[in-house]
């Protein structure tokens, strides 16, 4: 329970590093989180260089050898979803914006969240010491099978696997620890009026995803201790040979798997919802539809986790059992981008950055749902399983998840959080750059599945079929739309520092929207509110005819 | 936590304390007929004893040690939701890690009919 007035002139260390204000807790999960996804693109970088040029000396990171390209696709997968994904989108956003959009001065539990950030921190630390110990990071894939997982014989690394299960462990750890704050937060803590229905949908969105994790992370726990117990104790729980079985880790780890995918989702689509309804000056459409749909995959995400391993020689009879649940998920999902769309017609739109990166994400998005539709028949997945297709099927959900996500959020929340404006003009040319970039990328990744080619191969010179002119220029130019993509990045970097430096300062409320946050200053004190405020309506009231304002604050009294 | 809470939450916060030392004192008394259930050696007696025990136990715990006996009602739902996941999650994958008997934790290797496999054996 904190006391906003109690804290005055503090330190620069008490202030910024050991701070219990949420503000500064989700900052720092946002710098940590951007500074791990420069090196999960780093990483990326290394390895799509070694595709399209195999053998080459890859500038700033030397040639690519068979068991560091194992490397650099496990940590780059890794990285991505468990120390960029998770910590910007659910940690930093759900810190930041949780307590100002109920209206509280603070989480309910704010040295708990502390301690969710140095655990966090630690297992990142962790992670990249795993890079340099003997023989080099954990190379058995972000899923770590076993049994190329459990046993130092197979994998090669005798240090990096179990450094890379300890960080990932303690990442789960600190995320629980997050996870139970933002829940108790929003059912304890919540301003005087605001019932269920008045809660900002990017809340219940990261509250309700912070829920996923909790009920799916427990079986992924106990399989993680296992792994380790089987790598460094001689254990068999996995082992075939001594009676143990590997398809046990697949189950544990999808039964988590698939629901972490609307762990990331979850946040993203709600941040997308904010931005849509502030820059089309519409009601959302459809609150409790939204509301109840997101409910519903949410469920149904615990059902469909043995669609990854149709071909992994599970019973048949469960692969028509989660080919229907498969299929089934799309449904809700379908309904959520519909609701969005209906959002927008017929509202003044706005084409300001943070919208364009919003509209981009439904865009992209439903390529990402439709392609998962075909492998999501088990008929159709025996062909497209652990192809390019598949690659590129996921990350048309992830980046716009991640990516998209990251930078709508941004672009929408910088004023509030630094006081400042960025620069319109260079935020639409980045967001035109990576757009246009990431479509290239993994276009060309489609038809390389298509062709045959496998994942998770380091050169594809050794397979007659697949060392073609055409396969190879298809590869080249993925490659290069991501040095453009890693390139326009800097356009980001630059608009953001010089905009803290120089830019115009920020009022209060910018975008003229209607949630708590904007009531508070730009940027909010410690305790942020100078009084609690009190809700009277829900966060979406755009456009009531018969007020001459367009918008209508949460916590205006009519 | 807010101040406008503070007087609503103020009767709800003053439950009556479960009585610890009665609670611990039921658990040793069934941790001891948890321990001699087994000696008496009655097969079904020992299941009862052993599992129907622990359950009562780790209730007795959660309830009264944890509190959720005075938690919101929402939380017995949570609970309930995890454990029909479980159970659902339990019997998807039987099919797939319980195809030999229970031996697996001690490491012996699983006895494969050749016969069944190949199609043919060697007398
Ligand atoms: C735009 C930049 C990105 C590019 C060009 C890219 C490229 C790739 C490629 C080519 C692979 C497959 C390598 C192989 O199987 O041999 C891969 C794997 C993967 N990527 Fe990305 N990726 C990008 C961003 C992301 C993001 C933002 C996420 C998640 C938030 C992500 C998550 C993953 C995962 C989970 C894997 C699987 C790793 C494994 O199999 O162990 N990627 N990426
Ligand atoms: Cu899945």
């Amino acid at each position: 329970m904190s006391h906003s007035n109690e804290h005055h002139h503090e330190s620069f260390f008490k202030k910024y590093l050991f701070s219990t204000d949420h503000k500064i807790i989700g900052m720092q999960y946002l710098f940590t989180g951007m500074f791990m996804g420069l090196i999960g693109g780093f990483l990326v970088y290394a390895f799509r260089m070694q595709l399209a040029f195999p053998g080459i000396s890859v500038p700033g990171f030397g040639v690519v050898t068979e068991s560091g390209y194992n490397a650099l696709v496990t940590n780059h997968g890794a990285v991505m979803i468990f120390w960029f994904a998770m910590p910007v989108l659910i940690a930093a956003f759900g810190n930041y914006l949780i307590p100002l959009m109920i209206g509280c001065d603070d989480m309910v539990f704010p040295r708990l969240n502390r301690l969710s950030y140095q655990i966090f921190l630690l297992s990142a630390i962790i992670l990249i010491i795993s890079f340099f110990v003997k023989n080099g990071g954990f190379g058995g894939a972000w899923t770590a099978y076993p049994p190329l997982s459990a046993k130092a014989e197979y994998n090669l690394t005798p240090m990096g696997a179990p450094l890379w299960l300890i960080a990932v462990a303690l990442e789960f750890v600190a995320f629980l620890i997050g996870g139970i704050n933002f829940i108790t937060t929003l059912m304890n803590s919540r301003a005087k009026g605001m019932k269920m229905y008045d809660i900002p949908m990017v809340v219940w969105m990261i509250v309700i995803a912070s829920i996923l994790f909790m009920a799916s992370v427990g079986p992924l726990i106990a399989g993680a201790a296992m792994l380790l117990f089987d790598q460094l104790i001689g254990t068999a729980f996995y082992d075939a040979a001594k009676g143990g079985d590997p398809l046990l880790w697949q189950h544990l780890f999808w039964f988590f798997g698939h629901p972490e995918v609307y762990v990331v989702l979850l946040p993203t689509m709600g941040m997308v919802v904010e931005v849509m309804t502030t820059f089309s000056r519409k009601k959302l459409f459809g609150y409790k539809t939204f509301l109840y749909s997101t409910f519903f995959t949410g469920i149904l995400s615990f059902v469909v986790w043995a669609h990854h391993q149709f071909v992994a020689g599970i019973d048949p009879r469960m692969a028509n059992i989660f080919t229907v649940t498969t299929l089934l998920i799309s449904v809700p999902i379908a309904e959520i981008c519909f609701l969005m769309i209906a959002t927008l017609y017929g509202g003044s739109i706005e084409l300001k950055t943070p919208m364009l990166f919003a509209l981009a994400f439904v865009a992209e998005f439903i390529i990402g749902g439709v392609t998962g539709i075909y492998l999501g028949s088990s008929g159709m997945d025996i062909y497209f399983h652990d192809t390019y297709f598949v690659v590129a099927h996921f990350h048309y959900t992830f980046v716009p998840i991640a990516i998209i996500g990251l930078f709508t959020g941004i672009y929408y929340w910088f004023p509030k959080m630094f006081g400042k404006m960025m620069c319109d003009t260079l935020g639409k040319i980045h967001f035109w750059g990576t757009i246009i970039s990431f479509n290239f990328i993994f276009i060309p990744l489609f038809f390389l599945g298509m062709a045959g080619e496998h994942r998770r191969i380091y050169n594809y010179q050794n397979f007659p079929d697949l060392n073609t002119v055409g396969l190879f220029d298809l590869r080249k130019l993925a490659t290069v739309s991501l040095l453009v993509m890693l390139a326009f990045q800097a356009v980001f970097f630059y608009n953001f520092i010089r905009s803290l430096i120089k830019g115009e300062k920020a009022p209060a409320n910018p975008w003229k929207a209607n949630t708590l946050e904007w009531q508070a200053p730009s940027p909010p004190p410690h305790g942020n509110f100078a009084e609690l405020p009190e809700v009277y309506r829900g966060p979406y009231e755009f456009g009531v005819p018969g007020r001459d304002q367009d918008y209508w604050p949460q916590n205006q009294p009519n | 936590m807010s101040n406008n809470h503070a007087s609503e939450n103020h009767t709800a916060e003053h439950h009556e304390h479960p009585n610890y030392k009665k609670v611990y004192i039921t658990l040793l008394v069934l941790l001891a007929i948890s321990v001699l259930g087994p000696m008496i050696g009655i097969k079904a007696l020992t299941l009862i004893t052993a599992f129907g025990i622990a359950i009562v136990k780790a209730y007795m715990v959660a309830a009264n040690f944890m509190h959720l006996k005075f938690e919101k009602k929402y939380i017995n739902y949570f609970i309930l939701t995890c454990l029909a996941l479980m159970i659902f999650f339990f019997f998807a994958i039987a099919p797939d890690i319980m195809k030999w008997e229970g031996r697996n934790w001690k490491g012996i290797r699983p006895e494969i009919s050749h016969e069944s496999i190949n199609g043919h054996g060697h007398h």
